[in-house]
């Protein structure tokens, strides 16, 4: 069991308690998030069940200049050439075996078909290097903006 | 216009570091984690940045008088 509060629709607020030091949110009696002892959060929100939930932990939307729009757990972006950035991280990635997504929206009629983790240098705790461009050639573009987001 | 960093990197021309402003450091403190350790830096106007990107790989500045170094991640997180 764990700590436990429960929102009846009959009893109103019910509460009950262990020495687990779990928690849980509930609904009727159905569990709707909790967080474990080993500081798994998990929430249903429509999954069909409270499931452990996996966070982006850093994210960000910029343009080639790099101006950035927004973003979270971002120091900043480098502009290393044309159509060749590096998100930096304001707090470090506990390993670098995150999933990193990287995508753009390129400028009329460029053709942008290669999106990628840069090859020239891999992902590390603190900064992810990105690389978009022309696969004919491999030459870098430059889009218009710039999408991406790491999760953990 | 907000501020941004260049500094020379190892591909022989400029890198240009926009700051995110919410991330609750410095611009200062960004430059001095963003740009690789001992690589000079200036922070600059962005409004003094060529508009055209198109001959990037030619821009230069002078460092002989840099507004710093940098120290790069791996300094910076260890001195957290």
């Amino acid at each position: 069991m764990a700590v436990t509060v429960n929102a009846s629709t009959s009893s109103g607020l019910v509460w009950s308690s262990d020495l687990t030091g779990a928690l849980q949110l509930q609904t009727n009696g159905t569990t709707v998030a909790s967080t474990a002892t080993n500081g798994n959060f998990a929430f249903n929100s429509g999954y069909g069940s409270a499931a452990t939930a996996y966070g982006c932990r850093a994210w960000v939307n910029f343009d080639a200049t790099p101006t950035i729009a927004a973003s979270g757990n971002v120091s900043s972006v480098t502009r290393n050439g044309t159509g060749d950035f590096t998100v930096n991280f304001t707090n470090a990635m506990p390993d670098a075996n995150y999933s990193a997504q990287y995508n753009t929206r390129p400028s009329s009629g460029a053709i942008v078909d290669i999106c990628n983790i840069s090859s020239v240098a891999g992902p590390t705790t603190s900064a992810c290097r990105v690389f978009g461009g022309q696969s004919s050639n491999g030459a870098g573009r430059d889009p218009v903006v710039c999408f991406f987001a790491a999760f953990r | 216009m907000s501020q941004v960093i260049i500094y020379p990197n190892d591909e022989g021309w400029l890198s240009v570091i926009s700051p995110a402003f919410n991330c609750g450091l410095s611009v200062e403190e960004i430059a001095r984690k963003d740009v690789p350790a001992g690589k000079p830096y200036h922070i600059i106007d962005s409004s003094l940045l060529p508009t055209e990107n198109t001959f990037f790989n030619a821009w230069e500045a002078d460092f002989s008088n840099p507004d710093g170094h940098g120290i790069g991640h791996e300094a910076w997180f260890r001195g957290q």
